[in-house]
């Protein structure tokens, strides 16, 4: 068979899709939705990968997060006295406190409502926060109370209508109280523990609760332990330091909690992860029955021509040709399912994304939904293009 | 000496049901030569289906010989028979047996595209032949039942075969267009050349014919009773 002859044989096959436009279109159904649902799934499981990814690049696995349990039991004595005994613990490398509450920024004419987080002067270095313009607070800042604050680029833009406003040294009113700018953070997304760096001012910690939160912030504090080695150690010297220093008996409940970011990472993309492959199993659930579509639907075509493939057969089709021919159908029905599905995904992605969906498209979903669509749909359209070429030409002829 | 075109060599085909054999053609012989249009009559459950089954090569015999220009046929695989009734034999069918979604012209070409050699000219030239030169791109159903049938007789000679097989080209025609048709048969031999075996009821339509091949009970006879 040269290759003029095989597209020619295409040709043919083609028409009889033609012939029966509808029909064909039903088939493929199948196909089409099963390609579709195989693309957006991929899109959504990278993009709840990448969300998750986003929220904790900031952290490291060395992290351990200490707040305040969600509910119930008594206030938590968690504080900021905590830290210094929580430094004197030898793998304990960092310890930065974060005091953490909504309030209302305004700077000029425009008001915003963003995070405030009173922290360390080591906060930049842990976070690794870098600047647009100006610095971040230093030591002798938090001892003398200053009230200077470092602006996130999102509490920036909102401000201010840019990323990268020319305001060092302004004024900006946090709560009731005015405060310097000395610094405008770089956009980064994600978030450092509680706090979403760009949506948060920052400022010394003894300001914020003088100044603006009070006892209405939110406590909390990220401890960096040494090495990855030691830190199921320092977790354990945390819990023992913080349930002497809270004065909590063996048999009390904790009032603290801590959480070991590198764990709710990997569990956070683990359960990612299975849903993705849940998803996707139904994507390739549905392109099985969509290959059984279409192996149906070519038995039925192939009972139905019977007599077409009889009177081909006797003016000198042989059986490989019939069943070349019916494999190009089952061939063609899979890939215009396949571009239709393609072309549908993208339209939902579009729509998925105007919706703020997290959502990616991942190239390699093409061609993995390539393969899938074409080996369901080629392994389903076998066993009716054979049986088709199979015939008796004599049984077939005289077949009413 | 004129060429024999088909030979049967004492041709016997049997059925076996439950180890019981019923045999439908007994042992048949004759041979017809190149030019020649000959009738085939017989009645129902004579064996002539099965005769023509192995003629047109869609069937072998049990036993004995069969021979299409001396090259023996009764011996080969399916792939090789289809090679043969690609190129050997022009079938016209009582029922015209037209592929429903291809045009006029594809269904004539259709032969010739299974020989690896597809001849849309030819198609087309034959069609202008049997009088359908406004008619390439209708499909079947838009042609009525005569129209069809000169598609179908176009569609026998694309491949030039050796022999016209004709199983009844007239039993679905009105009589006006079976008259038609006949004469359009008659001329492939008288203005052709083309040797034909045609298959058929009607006493008339044998006369027409230079020789009448009567079976009866699976064997040749000389009674002219059907």
């Amino acid at each position: 068979m040269t290759v003029n002859f095989l597209f020619q044989l295409f040709i043919l096959s083609w028409q009889s899709l033609r012939a029966n436009l509808f029909r064909s279109f039903l088939t493929t159904l199948g196909i089409i939705i099963g390609t579709t649902t195989i693309i957006i799934v991929v899109a959504l499981g990278e993009g709840a990968k990448r969300d998750i990814e986003a929220q904790y690049s900031n952290m490291s696995v060395t992290t351990i997060l200490v707040n305040a349990p969600a509910t119930g039991g008594s206030p938590s004595k968690l504080s900021i006295n905590d830290i210094p005994l929580v430094k004197e613990i030898p793998t304990v490398a960092e310890a930065v406190p974060m005091l953490t509450g909504k309030v209302n920024i305004a700077a000029g004419d425009n008001t915003t409502n963003f995070s405030v987080v009173g922290t360390y002067a080591d906060f930049a270095e842990v976070a690794n926060l870098e600047f647009v313009s100006g610095t971040f607070f230093t030591q002798e800042d938090e001892d003398g109370h200053n009230k200077q604050a470092i602006l996130g680029a999102t509490v920036a833009e909102e401000l201010y209508g840019s990323k990268t406003p020319d305001v060092i040294g302004e004024t900006v009113i946090l709560g009731k109280r005015e405060f310097e700018i000395i610094g405008i953070a770089k956009y980064r997304g994600g978030a450092f523990g509680p706090v979403t760096i760009d949506e948060s001012v920052f400022t010394p910690y003894s300001s914020a609760y003088r100044y603006v939160l009070g006892k209405n912030g939110k406590f909390s504090f990220n401890v960096n332990a040494s090495s990855v080695e030691t830190l199921p150690a320092t977790m354990d010297a945390l819990a023992v330091v913080l349930r002497d220093a809270h004065n909590i008996g063996p048999s009390d409940t904790e009032d603290f909690r801590l959480r070991d970011m590198g764990a709710t990472v990997a569990s956070a993309q683990s359960s990612s992860a299975t849903m993705a492959f849940l998803l996707g199993s139904v994507g390739f659930i549905v392109l099985l029955v969509g290959g059984i579509g279409i192996m149906n639907i070519m038995y039925v075509t192939v009972s139905e021509r019977t007599k077409e493939i009889g009177v081909r057969k006797a003016i000198g089709a042989k059986d490989v040709y019939i069943l070349t021919q019916f494999l190009f159908e089952a061939f063609i029905l899979t890939a215009v399912g396949f571009v239709l599905g393609t072309i549908i995904a993208l339209g939902f992605y579009y729509l998925l994304l105007s919706f703020d969906l997290k959502i990616v498209f991942v190239w390699w979903s093409l061609p993995l939904s390539f393969v899938i669509t074409f080996a369901v749909g080629m392994f389903f359209g076998y066993a009716p293009a054979k049986q088709a070429a199979a015939l008796n030409p004599i049984d077939a002829l005289r077949y009413e | 000496m004129a060429t024999k075109i088909i030979s049967l060599e004492d041709v016997k085909k049997s059925y076996f049901i439950k180890s019981e054999e019923f045999s439908i053609l007994k042992g048949i012989n004759f041979d017809i030569e190149k030019g020649e249009f000959v009738s085939l009559m017989g009645p129902s459950g004579s064996g002539k289906s099965t005769l023509l089954n192995i003629i047109g090569a869609l069937d072998k015999p049990t036993s004995g010989k069969y021979f299409i220009q001396e090259k023996l046929v009764s011996t080969l695989l399916s792939d090789q028979l289809a090679d043969i009734r690609n190129r050997y034999i022009g079938f016209i069918f009582q029922n015209f047996n037209l592929i429903p979604t291809l045009s006029a012209l594809d269904n004539v070409a259709l032969p010739s595209f299974y020989a690896g050699k597809l001849a849309y000219e030819r198609a087309k030239e034959l069609l202008n032949m049997v009088g359908l030169s406004g008619r390439f791109n209708n499909r079947p159903n838009e042609l009525s039942g005569g129209q069809r049938q000169r598609v179908a007789i176009a569609r026998a000679l694309i491949n030039d075969p050796e022999f016209i097989l004709a199983d009844e080209p007239t039993g679905n025609l009105d009589s006006k267009t079976g008259r038609e048709i006949m004469d359009l048969i008659s001329s492939l031999k008288n203005k052709h050349g083309k040797t034909i075996l045609m298959v058929t009821h009607d006493q008339h339509l044998s006369k027409i014919t230079d020789r009448v091949i009567y079976l009866k009970d699976g064997k040749i006879t000389n009674k002219k009773s059907v």
